[in-house]
């Protein structure tokens, strides 16, 4: 299944933490990183910070990836364009997104809409991923563009992979 | 009151290899002209990152004593890393906040704590047990020892005067970050 899959390829590609604000798609992914039990989980209050972390780890040695909704996409833009791009850190950005097919939420839409955009404006590398057999290689292909770049890379889960949340 | 740069320049003479991350704006002025070394980070925007890229940086390298230079202004665009840093408290991070109630690059606008604000209660809010609100020189290098030395994680709040440091450091993102991760033995 596709977390545990992404579980699996951070782990192979020597990850050593999750930041992350929560979303219910990364809580499945956080499931099974627990269950694991080789990564640091840490629990950003805000998702830029969570640039500034990743950095800081990168730059003692250690690799992060970042863990965020859309919608957090909007809260990092400036700690993207004026850290981590310039001084061209590397990390994998996994981007739950909201806003596309099946959405029930119209306040997830724009910036749904918007997301490859601010992404492709940054100039960040981006991969979506639809089926379960593209995970394994697309995860891994990121993660080494990433690294080989010196730049995030962002790959994103889209509601074809992961389903849709139906308003509770 | 405590003068920015002199602050500095104590805090480095009792320093070896420690890495220190400073902030966006004044700090990294201060830091530069006091002593620049590999080991200094300097952020020349992404204000309020300096906190974060701290936290992370004292989570990957639990072997050495990680040191923030931050400014009243950029922490309090970034408040919530406080409660973050909190709660993972790793015992080797040292978050100085040099509080001089102002925005001082831009001018000496007001900052909320020359109002109401008060970074050390929101310090000990989010979860910090040692906080230190410092407004001599004397009071800083008084205090300076223990911090460096006892189990932290510590937040200094050192009230300073609005002087400037005269020293700029390098421009280059990609030469500060190789030559601070070699510093560190951390580049592959």
């Amino acid at each position: 299944m596709w977390a545990e899959t992404i579980v699996k390829v951070l782990k192979e590609n020597d990850i050593r933490s999750i930041s992350f604000l929560p979303d219910t798609v990364i809580g499945k992914i956080l499931n099974y990183a627990v269950k694991d039990g080789s990564f640091e989980l840490i629990t950003l209050a805000r998702e830029e910070e969570g640039v500034g972390i990743v950095t800081g780890e990168y730059l003692g040695g250690r690799r992060g990836v970042l863990m965020m909704q859309s919608a957090g996409l909007g809260n990092s833009v400036n700690a993207l364009a004026s850290l981590a791009i310039p001084y061209q850190i590397p990390f994998l950005l996994l981007i739950s997104q909201r806003g596309e097919l099946g959405e029930f939420n119209a306040c997830h839409v724009t910036m749904g809409k918007a997301l490859r955009g601010i992404l492709d404006a940054l100039g960040i590398q981006h991969f979506t991923l639809r089926r379960e057999d593209e995970v394994e290689i697309t995860m891994r292909g990121a993660i080494k563009t990433a690294y080989t770049s010196e730049q995030p890379v962002a790959v994103i889960l889209s509601s074809e992979l992961v389903g849709w949340k139906d308003e509770k | 009151m405590i003068n920015r740069l002199e602050a500095t320049q104590y805090l480095m003479r009792h320093l070896t290899n420690e890495p220190v991350i400073a902030s966006c704006g004044n700090p990294k002025y201060d830091l530069f002209s006091a002593e620049d070394r590999k080991e200094n980070f300097y952020m020349w925007n992404s204000m309020g990152m300096a906190s974060s890229t701290g936290l992370g940086l004292a989570l990957a390298r639990p072997d050495k004593k990680v040191i923030i230079l931050d400014g009243d202004g950029a922490i309090l665009m970034n408040l919530n890393s406080l409660t973050t840093a909190a709660s993972k408290s790793p015992p080797n991070l040292i978050h100085i906040i040099w509080d001089n109630r102002s925005y001082q690059i831009t001018g000496g606008q007001a900052t909320h704590t020359a109002g109401k604000a008060n970074l050390a209660q929101i310090a000990r809010g989010a979860g910090f047990e040692k906080v230190l609100t410092l407004d001599t020189l004397e009071a800083f290098k008084q205090a300076l020892p223990k911090v460096l030395s006892e189990p932290g994680p510590w937040v200094v709040v050192a009230i300073t005067d609005n002087c400037g440091a005269p020293g700029r450091p390098p421009k280059s993102p990609t030469y500060i970050k190789h030559r601070f991760m070699e510093a560190l033995g951390s580049r592959r």
